[in-house]
């Protein structure tokens, strides 16, 4: 289970932090990483507050990336920053926000449970 | 609010929202539906019932389509309850209305027994039963998912075919004028219309996959297409049923009424692929009902309302538990619904907590545009505020009516749905609290 996190840059704002300390949790997870292995996906990471971040994962590895690279996204996941930073930093579960309808996501309904797992294995219960 | 900027890759057409939604309602119990729907309506009148019950769900389902369109979620009823009743609310309902999922597939059990026992007299139905259901909770346990497309492909043959069939047998065998005005017997008519409501039940579980429709209009339009189509082919059923069997006599002593039809519409032909569509819906019926109910099983779990061991995945990611417990309780109610031949009880409970749950839909959009009046509607349901509780009114009154209707003198589908709520509740009051000790732990500090 993964604990430690990359310390934020300075320059970057508290959510592009705290996705790049949530990418490079999954990447420590070995299970997380064989899990995923073939799941090729582009996820978007939306605020109403304007935040738009994207999370590419590869081969098995999360990262995050400013922009979409050109490429549609597979998934879509927006919520207030507040619940996002929360939801990503593991101090929230995210179906707490999503049964009450502040966190909603887009895309296909395999791709939402793989993303409901991973939180699940980099965070647990 | 979601998904304003940027396309998907991955979504879902118009199409798929009418065959999903037709495909969910099209369960193989619709069939002895139709039939209570003919005795109860003085057979004639039986497809106006039907026609009536469809019409009273366009604006359910419009209902449906604003909250889809606020809260586009896979939680749906979950979340929607929430927001305008409440989170205890919300849970009660959703156990009771998942339950459902439970009934129908406990009916459409029953209804492939009696259809293979009397096809093939020397294999019992509920060994076919539960080799199916076995069949497809291992499949479903090893992550295979029967295609959607077969699914839709399923529900479109099933319409067709009755469509085709039906339209035969009243050419064969027209229906008689009515006397001049002769009409149906009103507290009848009105019951056949509450057990109408049945063969509609499920249409809405398209709403679900909100999440998968890049255009927000695709759920209100596919579940309008939807009714429209299951409205055509069952009330063509009807009307042929009536016209073999005026009153649903003979007929309303069958268990498998659709092989009859399709005997005198296409011979031996015609009652072998009727028993193949009886088979590959309860199929289906099963497959979806484990599938939608294992997950939401799942999602319960996950949020502390069941027990957390039942959001336990497999190797292949599939909440494994869940699905096995779900597959044991659906064969246990099969058992004795096909023991006791009591399947009209689940219809007309099936029915009422349906009925009930569009009532429902009626108050949660009035709640909503008071509390939210500011959020995003892409779609508005029909009506102002006092359209809409009629509506609501007019369902609940169905479901009363669906609740007190049946041959025997204890009205059983009361006492069911009573217990259904009761231990929901209870649960909800006492369980629940229990479990939820476990979450009051800060989410992601080390165990």
């Amino acid at each position: 289970m993964m604990r430690e996190m990359e310390p934020p840059s300075n320059s970057e704002s508290d959510l592009a932090a705290v996705l790049r300390a949530f990418c490079a949790a999954c990447n420590q997870n070995p299970k997380l990483v064989a899990m995923n292995r073939d799941w090729e996906r582009l996820v978007a990471i939306l605020s109403p507050e304007g935040d738009r971040h994207w999370i590419r994962c590869q081969a098995g590895r999360l990262s995050w990336q400013p922009d979409e690279g050109g490429r549609e996204p597979d998934l879509e996941v927006e919520a207030p920053r507040a619940i996002l930073e929360a939801v990503f930093a593991g101090r929230m579960a995210p179906t707490d926000p999503y049964n009450r309808g502040d966190l909603l996501v887009r895309g296909q309904a395999d791709d939402l449970l793989r993303l409901d797992i991973i939180t699940l294995m980099v965070w647990g219960e | 609010m979601a998904g304003a900027p940027g396309g998907l890759k991955r979504i879902l057409p118009l199409r798929t929202a009418v065959s999903t939604s037709a495909g969910l309602a099209s369960a193989a119990v619709n069939f002895l539906a139709a039939v209570e729907v003919a005795q109860l309506a003085a057979g004639r009148w039986a497809w106006v019932a039907i026609a009536v019950a469809g019409l009273l769900i366009v604006g359910a389902a419009s209902n449906f389509a604003e909250l889809s369109g606020m809260y586009p979620t896979s939680a749906a009823i979950r979340v929607w309850m929430g927001r305008a009743l409440g989170d205890q609310v919300a849970r009660v309902g959703s156990l009771v209305y998942a339950s459902t999922v439970l009934l129908v597939m406990g009916a459409d059990a029953f209804v492939l027994a009696k259809a293979f026992s009397q096809a093939v007299p020397g294999i019992p139905g509920m060994a076919v039963v539960a080799v199916l259901l076995g069949v497809i909770s291992a499949a479903n346990l090893r992550g295979i998912r029967i295609a959607g497309w077969i699914q839709d492909l399923n529900a479109l043959a099933l319409l067709a075919t009755l469509v085709v069939f039906s339209a035969l047998v009243l050419w064969h065998h027209p229906l008689a004028a009515p006397a001049a005005a002769a009409g149906p017997a009103t507290g009848g008519f009105w019951q056949a219309v509450a057990v109408g409501v049945f063969i509609y039940v499920g249409f809405e579980w398209v709403t679900p996959l909100a999440e998968e429709f890049r255009d927000a209009r695709a759920i209100p339009r596919g579940m309008l297409i939807a009714l429209g189509v299951v409205a055509l082919a069952f009330a063509l059923f009807t009307a042929a049923i009536e016209a073999l069997s005026p009153g649903a006599g003979a007929l309303g002593q069958s268990l498998a009424p659709q092989l009859w039809v399709g005997r005198e519409a296409m011979g031996g032909v015609g009652y072998w692929w009727m028993m193949a569509m009886t088979l590959t819906t309860a199929g289906t019926t099963f497959n979806g009902g484990l599938a939608t109910a294992s997950r939401f099983v799942y999602a319960l779990a996950r949020e502390r309302t069941l027990p957390r061991s039942w959001a336990r995945l497999n190797q292949h990611l599939v909440p494994g538990r869940a699905l096995i417990g779900l597959t044991v309780l659906a064969l246990a109610i099969a058992v004795v619904v096909v023991a006791t031949a009591r399947y009209q009880f689940l219809v007309n409970t099936g029915a009422a907590v349906e009925s009930f749950m569009y009532a429902v839909s009626a108050l949660l959009v009035i709640r909503l545009r008071r509390k939210e009046a500011t959020r995003l509607r892409p779609y508005r349901a029909w009506g102002g505020t006092w359209a809409i509780a009629g509506f609501g009114v007019v369902y609940l009154f169905l479901g009363f009516g669906a609740l007190t209707t049946g041959p025997s003198a204890v009205p059983w589908p009361l006492v069911v749905m009573g217990g259904l709520i009761g231990a929901a509740l209870g649960y909800v009051r006492w369980g629940v609290p229990h479990l939820g000790a476990v979450r009051e732990r800060t989410w992601g500090e080390p165990s």
